[in-house]
């Protein structure tokens, strides 16, 4: 089995921004020359997401409400501390909600060197805490 | 918008560059976060609102052998924007630090001055090792903002940064313009004592001890300061500070606005007060 894993950095410019990385992943899934198998994209991080939607600005600003209205800012989280490991308050708990309701990644059939898509489906690197330089992998592997 | 407290300690750029900066923000310092890129740190004041962020040295040779960051680090920062306004360190256990303070002043127009007696290690109201600063920064025509409260430093030591040790300072020095950043958490009282009897010492809002910045600042300015005060005796004495990057700067700004201040002191507190302390109503500098 050949298994590559493709590194990719993000600079965010907002608190929440949807990227679309479509893209960026069709491009990497073909420089690993792997022509039939799977990609899995993932965030490296917990204040990100990676999903898969309709690339339509209204569609945008609706899923980014919809987390805001799940996850809001005001609730009383444990999250909100000194973390002494960071030297940092962590005070991000909704960020994190956020990323576990949409996920660290997604899956994709890779046919002849590209991944399987509907006409309709953009991939999305979810930033949820920036803006932040932020990194993510493609994972293929026949 | 006016950041008055930014440690610019996790700027990829100058940890590229020294690869001694590491060591020291980790080990001195306390923060065990990767680096971002300058760029990064723009945005963050971007989604702030901030328009312009002191940038702050803090030089520990004498108590830990380092400094967190360089004045030549500082002025390497000023250097690739505009947006940035430098405070120098020295090191008040050295002989030469009121000259040290004037010399970097004069090469690279630093705006103020930053002291951190929990990390230096030195007493506040030592009139040998401390007032010759303070006398060059009344010289300079520069504040000083001394580090008071607080320090989540591991090897810091807070008995020294207590904001009643500046009380024989700020008579000795009546020209002198004092910034206590943090409110002096936890000497919250003692901290507003000093402002509302001497008109040259300021206070920024960055109170970081648990939970969110919106749930520090409220606590603090509701349940114990209480708004009448700042709005009555301290309107043109409170800054906005972030204390980046312990907390993002979005969040610190946000719990400003929270508080629902009067408009006019909410102004005065993201800039009109930042201006004055900094000399930079009605001037630019650097």
């Amino acid at each position: 089995m050949t298994s590559i894993v493709k590194r990719f950095g993000i600079t965010t410019e907002h608190d929440t921004q949807l990227i679309d990385i479509t893209g960026r992943v069709r491009e990497l899934i073909a420089e690993t020359g792997i022509k039939d198998g799977v990609a899995n994209v993932m965030t490296l991080h917990t204040t990100t997401a990676i999903t898969v939607n309709e690339g339509l600005p209204d569609l945008e600003d609706d899923l980014l409400e919809l987390l805001a209205d799940l996850a809001p800012p005001e609730r009383p989280y444990r999250h909100a501390r000194f973390l002494h490991s960071d030297g940092q308050m962590a005070v991000n708990a909704p960020s994190h909600l956020r990323g576990a309701l949409l996920g660290m990644q997604v899956i994709l059939a890779v046919e002849d060197g590209t991944p399987v898509l509907g006409s309709r489906q953009t991939i999305y690197f979810v930033e949820l805490d920036g803006p932040l330089f932020r990194e993510a992998i493609v994972h293929v592997h026949d | 918008m006016i950041d008055i407290h930014t440690h610019p300690v996790q700027i990829a750029e100058l940890h590229d560059a020294d690869p001694t900066l590491g060591p020291a923000v980790r080990d001195v310092f306390g923060l065990f976060v990767k680096p971002q890129p300058l760029t990064t740190y723009f945005a963050q004041l971007d989604a702030a609102g901030i328009e312009r962020a002191v940038v702050l040295a803090i030089d520990c040779t004498t108590a830990h052998g380092c400094t967190i960051v360089s004045n030549d680090q500082i002025a390497t920062l000023m250097g690739m924007s505009e947006r940035l306004i430098g405070f120098a360190s020295v090191d008040p256990s050295s002989s030469t630090a009121a000259d040290d303070l004037r010399h970097a002043v004069s090469a690279h127009g630093f705006a103020g001055l930053k002291l951190d007696p929990a990390l230096q290690r030195f007493a506040i109201d030592d009139s040998e090792q401390a007032y010759p600063v303070y006398a060059a920064c009344v010289e300079l025509e520069i504040p000083v903002m001394v580090h008071c409260g607080l320090s989540w430093a591991r090897v810091g030591r807070s008995a020294l940064a207590h904001p009643l040790l500046l009380e024989q300072v700020v008579h000795d020095f009546p020209e002198l313009r004092v910034i206590i950043p943090h409110l002096g958490w936890p000497w919250v009282n003692e901290t507003i004592m000093l402002a509302v009897k001497h008109q040259n010492v300021f206070v920024d809002t960055s109170v970081l001890f648990s939970g969110t910045p919106s749930d520090s600042l409220r606590h603090v300015v509701e349940n114990v300061i209480g708004h009448e005060v700042f709005d009555r005796s301290m309107s043109g004495q409170v800054l906005f500070g972030s204390n980046y990057p312990r907390v993002d700067p979005k969040r610190a700004a946000h719990a400003v606005r929270e508080l629902q201040l009067r408009p006019s002191l909410e102004q005065k507190i993201f800039s009109a007060n930042a201006l004055r302390v900094l000399g930079l109503d009605g001037k630019d500098a650097r």
